[in-house]
Formats: C-alpha cells, sequence, structure tokens
C-alpha cells in the first residue's frame, strides 16, 4: 500500500498563540475580580488623599505586587496539568521541551499584560491624586548606622537629599515580574511537588538556625541570614532586581524632635539595578531551560 | 439484504459473508442485477473490516457469482441462475457443519441421514413413508 | 521495516516491582487492524504510551511509520490518533466545540467537516463544558478527537470502556466506515475481545508483560485448534507440542487441549504418542485470545 505524505506538525507561532488564547479565556474570570478590586481602590484613595494632603507621585518600582504576581502565575498557567505524568499536553504533536517553553512563553506575555494593566493603574491614581510622575523627590538619608530601637538617630546624620525621576525605574515591575516569573516557572516544571521542596527548605534553613542556637554555635546559628542577607538585600541581591533596593533600604528612625520619619539607608543606584536585572534574568533563563530540560525527548539511547 | 454473522462461527469471516450474499440469492432476495451493499456499509453494518467485505466481495467476483461496475458499486451478475450454483455452495456447507456436529457426538454419516429423516418428517407432521416401511413397529 | 506500521524492538519496563513489558517485539502490518489482549495492568496501555513517547522504556526501542518514536515524538504524534485509557479530557472548563478547535491547531490535518459529523454521529453537543461529560460520553470525544484528522494510525486503548451496548456497535461501526475511508493501520489495546472481533485481523496476546503469540487471524484460523483427544490411562503427553491454555481432562480419558501447530502435523504427534483425536476443531479468535492468556496447566 502506497505510503502517503507524512502529516506535518503545527508552526510554532500557531502553538505559542493558541496557548494564549486558551490561558486568556481561563483569566477572563480573575481579572474581572481584580479589575472590580482596582476600581474600589482608586475609589478609596480619592477619597482619602484630598484629607491626607498631597498626592501619590509615581513611583511604581515600589511596589512589590507585580514581582508577587509573577511567583503565582505560574500557578494558573499550569492548573489541571499532568506536568509529569501522560498528560493530554504532551500527547500533542509537538517536542516536549519545545511544548512546555510555549506554555511559559505564553504565560508571559499575560503577566506582562496584567502588569502594564498596574503600571497604567498607577499612573491614573498618580494623576488622579495630584501626584508628580516626574517631578524631583526629596528624601532623608541616613549615613550613620541604623539606631536602636528606642534611641534616637543622630540628627546629624539624617541629611535630606533631592533625589531626581529616574523614569528607567519605570521598567521595574515588567522585569521584577519576570524574573520572578522565571523562577517561579522553573520550580513548577523542574519538581513534580515543588511546594514540597519549598516548605522543605524553608524548614531545613530553619533547623539549622534552632541547631546553632541549641548548640551555641553562633556561626551556625548566623549561616542561613548570612547566606541570605546578601542574595536579598545586597547591591545586586533579588531586592534590587524587584524594586530597585528602595523596599529594603528603607526604615523608620525617630528624630530627637520625636518625629517618626521614614529614611533610607542607601540611594537607589540605576547601574547596579540594570546589572543585577540583567543577572537575575540570565540565572532565571537558565534554570528554566534546565528545568524544561528534564521534559526533553531525545531518549539517552 | 440482510446479513448476519454468528459471532461463534469460526469460519473466517469472509467466507461467512460469502454464504450470506448466496444465501440470499438462492432465497431469492438478492436477484440479478441487483445491487449489493457498499464495501463501506456493509462493513459498518457488520462491524468488519473493510478488508474482509472487500475479499468477499473479490472472491465472489472470482467466482462470476457478482460484478464491479466501474464507479457504481458491485452487482450481482447477470447469469447467475438464483440457485443452482449457489445451491450447490451452500448445501455443501451445510453438510459439513452437520458431518462435524455428527462425527463429535460419535455418529456415521448413514446414521446421521436416518435422524435427519426422522426429525424432518416429525417436523412436517405425518409420518414420512420411508420411516413408516423401514420401521414398522415405531410407533412413539 | 517499512511493512510495518509498529515495530518495537526488546521493549521492557518496570514500574517498581512490578514487569510491564519485558522484550516485547510488536509487530503491526501496515494497514492492519491489530487487537492487543491481555489482562487488566498487563502493560497494554505501556505499549501505547511508549509508541506515542508519553513514557520512556527501560530497555529497547520502538518505531512507528518507520520513525523512531524516542527521536522523533513530535513528528509520530503528528500521524496518530490516540483515544488514551480512562483519563478525562483536559481542560473541564471548556466546551466540546472549544476544544475540537484547540485540537485542530495542532493538527493541520484537520477535517472540521468530518469532526461535525462525528460529533452528530456520536450524539455530542458542541456547547456541553467537556468537564460536565459522563465516562462514555468522555470516550466518544475522545475517539472524535483522534479520528478527525484522519491519521495513518490509530493507538486506542480500551475504545469502548465505558460505552453502553449500543453506542459500542455505532462506535464501532464508525471506526469500520473510517477504515474503509481512510487508509489506517488501527492498533486497538483491550482486555474485551469481544466487541472488537469481527473488526481485528491481527491479534497479540500480552501476559505478564511477555508477548507470548502474536499472529494474522488467517495463521489463527490455520494452526490454532482445540482438539479433543481419547487417551488411554497414564498417558503422558509429547513434549514439542506447542500448546496454548489449559488442558481440560473431561473423563479422564478425553482431554481438550488448545494447541498450535498445523493440523495434520499436531494430530500425527498426537497419534503417534499414542492418542485418538476426535475432534480438531477452530477457534474464534476471542477464544484462541483467552486460550493464550490462561496459564498452561502441566501434569
Amino acid at each position: 500500500m502506497m505510503q502517503p505524505a507524512l502529516h506535518s506538525t503545527p508552526r510554532p507561532r500557531e502553538v505559542l498563540r493558541e496557548h494564549a488564547r486558551v490561558l486568556g479565556r481561563a483569566l477572563r474570570i480573575p481579572a474581572v475580580a481584580v479589575v472590580g478590586l482596582m476600581v474600589l481602590a482608586t475609589l478609596l484613595v480619592i477619597s482619602e488623599v484630598p484629607r491626607q494632603g498631597g498626592g501619590i507621585d509615581f513611583h511604581p518600582e515600589r511596589y512589590m505586587l507585580p514581582a508577587l504576581l509573577g511567583l503565582v502565575f505560574p500557578i494558573v498557567v499550569w492548573r489541571g496539568e499532568d506536568r509529569f505524568g501522560p498528560g493530554f499536553l504532551w500527547t500533542l504533536p509537538v517536542d516536549r521541551r519545545r511544548h512546555a517553553l510555549a506554555k511559559v512563553s505564553a504565560g508571559w506575555i499575560w503577566l506582562m499584560s496584567a502588569v502594564a494593566l498596574f503600571v497604567l493603574w498607577l499612573f491614573a491614581l498618580t494623576l488622579l491624586s495630584g501626584g508628580s510622575v516626574l517631578g524631583e523627590e526629596t528624601v532623608r538619608v541616613l549615613s550613620s548606622p541604623v539606631p536602636a530601637p528606642g534611641t534616637f538617630a543622630d540628627p546629624g546624620a539624617v541629611q535630606t537629599v533631592r533625589l531626581a525621576p529616574q523614569p528607567l525605574y519605570w521598567l521595574t515591575p515588567f522585569t521584577a515580574a519576570t524574573g520572578a516569573y522565571l523562577l517561579a516557572s522553573a520550580l513548577a516544571l523542574g519538581l513534580r511537588h515543588p511546594l514540597r521542596w519549598i516548605v522543605g527548605a524553608a524548614l531545613g534553613l530553619q533547623l539549622v538556625v534552632i541547631a546553632g542556637d541549641a548548640t551555641n554555635v553562633e556561626w551556625l546559628a548566623q549561616l542561613p541570614s548570612r547566606l541570605l542577607q546578601p542574595l536579598y538585600a545586597g547591591p545586586y541581591g533579588i531586592d534590587t532586581l524587584v524594586s530597585a533596593r528602595t523596599e529594603s533600604v528603607e526604615v523608620r528612625v525617630t528624630l530627637p524632635t520625636g518625629e517618626r520619619v521614614r529614611a533610607w539607608r542607601a540611594l537607589p543606584h540605576l547601574g547596579r539595578w540594570a546589572a543585577a536585572t540583567l543577572l537575575w534574568t540570565g540565572v532565571g533563563l537558565a534554570i528554566l531551560w534546565a528545568a524544561a530540560s528534564r521534559h526533553r525527548e531525545l531518549r539517552r539511547s | 439484504m440482510l446479513v448476519n454473522l454468528d459471532p461463534h462461527d469460526a469460519r473466517p469471516l469472509y467466507l461467512q459473508i460469502m454464504d450470506e450474499v448466496r444465501r440470499a440469492l438462492v432465497v431469492g432476495t438478492l436477484r440479478p442485477e441487483d445491487p449489493l451493499p457498499s464495501v463501506r456499509e456493509l462493513a459498518s453494518e457488520l462491524v468488519v473490516n473493510p478488508r474482509t467485505v472487500l475479499q468477499a466481495y473479490r472472491e465472489l467476483e472470482r467466482e462470476g457469482v457478482v460484478y464491479v461496475r466501474r464507479g457504481q458499486g458491485t452487482f450481482v451478475a447477470p447469469d447467475v441462475h438464483s440457485g443452482r450454483q449457489e445451491r450447490l455452495a451452500l448445501g455443501r456447507e451445510v453438510a459439513k457443519r452437520a458431518l462435524l456436529e455428527a462425527r463429535r457426538s460419535g455418529l456415521g454419516v448413514e446414521e446421521l441421514l436416518t435422524f435427519i429423516r426422522e426429525v424432518a418428517a416429525e417436523e412436517e407432521g405425518e409420518p414420512s413413508p420411508a420411516v413408516s416401511a423401514a420401521n414398522p413397529g415405531d410407533e412413539e | 521495516m517499512s511493512a510495518y506500521a509498529v515495530a518495537t524492538h526488546g521493549l521492557s519496563k518496570r514500574y517498581g516491582g512490578e514487569t510491564a513489558l519485558d522484550r516485547v517485539d510488536l509487530r503491526v502490518p501496515d494497514g492492519a487492524v491489530y487487537v492487543l489482549v491481555g489482562a487488566n495492568g498487563a502493560g497494554k496501555s505501556t505499549t501505547l504510551r511508549v509508541l506515542m513517547n508519553l513514557v520512556r522504556p527501560d530497555s529497547g526501542t520502538a518505531e512507528v511509520l518507520g520513525m523512531d518514536t524516542g527521536r522523533r515524538g513530535a513528528e509520530v504524534r503528528a500521524q496518530v490518533g490516540y483515544v488514551p485509557d480512562g483519563r478525562n479530557p483536559a481542560y473541564p472548563r471548556m466546551t466540546c466545540g472549544r476544544l475540537l478547535q484547540h485540537v485542530a491547531i495542532f493538527y493541520p490535518a484537520w477535517d472540521a467537516a468530518y469532526a461535525g459529523d462525528l460529533m452528530r454521529a456520536f450524539d455530542l453537543q458542541a456547547d456541553r463544558r467537556v468537564g460536565t461529560l459522563s465516562k462514555g460520553e468522555a470516550r466518544r470525544l475522545h475517539l472524535v478527537l483522534a479520528l478527525a484528522h484522519r491519521p495513518p494510525l490509530l493507538l486506542l486503548d480500551e475504545p469502548t470502556d465505558g460505552l453502553d451496548p449500543v453506542v459500542r456497535r455505532t462506535a464501532l461501526a464508525l471506526l469500520a466506515e473510517h477504515i474503509a475511508d481512510t487508509p489506517t493501520t488501527v492498533l486497538i489495546s483491550t482486555h474485551q475481545i469481544h466487541e472488537v472481533e469481527s473488526l481485528a485481523d491481527h491479534v497479540g496476546v500480552l501476559r505478564a508483560g511477555r508477548l507470548t503469540a502474536q499472529m494474522s487471524r488467517d495463521e489463527l484460523q490455520r494452526t490454532v485448534r482445540r482438539y479433543r483427544v481419547e487417551v488411554p490411562e497414564g498417558w503422558k503427553p509429547p513434549p514439542e507440542l506447542r500448546v496454548a491454555g489449559l488442558r481440560r481432562s473431561s473423563t479422564g480419558r478425553e482431554i481438550q487441549w488448545t494447541l498450535v501447530g498445523e493440523e495434520r502435523e499436531v494430530v500425527e504427534r498426537l497419534t503417534l504418542a499414542g492418542g485418538r483425536v476426535r475432534e480438531a476443531k477452530p477457534l474464534t479468535l476471542e477464544d484462541a485470545a483467552v486460550a493464550f492468556l490462561t496459564e498452561e496447566v502441566t501434569g
């Protein structure tokens, strides 16, 4: 019997588009809920602002929400899929590793849309509340070590500085969300039970601390925080990626006048921010590739 | 044409189909120049592999019972004397099966023939003259 | 090699302590309707999953239409219509119609009109949500998804499982029509041989992971017989007979035995050994398969 021509596999662009469509459908209801919340929040802010005086300045990089969203997005993307078994997704005529990455990419497209919506909303809030978009900002900088709670800060150590606007930081929500998404997607694809690993790691670190305390070995008890501190709050740490390091540098100090003010221990540095972004995005891509390769189809033989 | 296949018949399916066609011819349901159901239809109706139906039709064509009209399907051959050859072939199949059963039960050919005539007569409702002549004392 | 639509070479797979497949050499000729039978958990599903490259075997290789399933998984799957066992179709919130559209994107050879006909023939409504389908309806939907792109190979895992008798017949009749319309090779894995018997022209029997028998229907017709043999007291069976299935002894002097081989040879061997063959009965596919599945009782 003459063998008819082989059926072809679908084009990658079609596959990506279809996954984006399906995911979009699945996000409809959460999207409506989110928009509802946004409207509520807007109304709240509008009513509060005239009372407090002064508007909300436009600093999209100072919110953790985009990163958190990126972290949990893979849950939605991979919901209902049998990632490691003979799931329906893998019965389709697409190379398994590529297919996994296509799904991750489709999720990323929607994630960026959500972040864009968030940034636009912040922008609207700024306009509505009369805040400044590109205006200079006055911040206090603490040049001495952070005073112990309860004590006063040395007034000479607290200086006021005028910060120039830096629109490049407006990219932060997108890069932060992307970085978080890459990491979380890698966990979802690479581990059968990512939650178990996360909880296990947290418990493990906690055990190290307890062990250190119990045996009075100080370096052991301090090990987890010594490892994690620079990873998170260091100049090239995760927080730099996520909030241009504005999150972790902020402290509250009490001035001798009794006034409690916010001060920064360090100013945001554009160069370091760019470097951290590139670093963590690169790491995320590498881990994602490794995780996706767990699904590759080529047999070891 | 109604076709029925016996699930417990271990003979090749295509032979069973051929027999059914012959049966239809003998009984008169199928007449010369009548169309046979298409391979697709019959395969679907009987839930058999279309290749089996094709095989049956080809064999029948080889025997001259049917012929194929290009683009129109399979038809009963015009010169088929409804009966003769088909009757013969069918009859032989029936006989084969009966003999098989008989052998299993340890019966011989002559015995079998006697019993066949007896039972046939009973079903007719009147004693067959051959039987009463052979067994005059057999009233039960 | 190209004469076989599916060929496996020494395929082995273990799950924990259980052997699902043990050096299986499956051969499905091009255009055949091959029924793979075996008890539940016999590795039939595993075989199909290996062919779809959903599962990696411990050893051995498999080829579909000449392509190595391990290296060209996506291309292989583009040629296959697969009905998985027991699983519910994915995306429970999707409607059937939307799922068809979704799958159509992945198969450029999709025939939308045919898909619509199949939906009607199977009595499935496009606006039903996939998650609300009953087990039987879900099975039928899987069949539609498998047939609609007219693939050269169909891999059906228990295709009639969960279908009531009427729907079963409809499904198989549609399959027969599909085969008549499209040159297709079909590999059906099932533990219910009876329903698909009339469609099959090849059979393979998987027992404890081993392929104990694999032959065409013709060969089965020719070589597998149930023999009734009269034997003297204390009869010892000749050792070179290829046995399939139980040897039943009805009275001690007559045994019923399913044997494989040319009838003349087998009868000769039995007679030489002192037996008297009363009957050599050919078997239906189902009876033969059952015989191959049962353990041989010796002594």
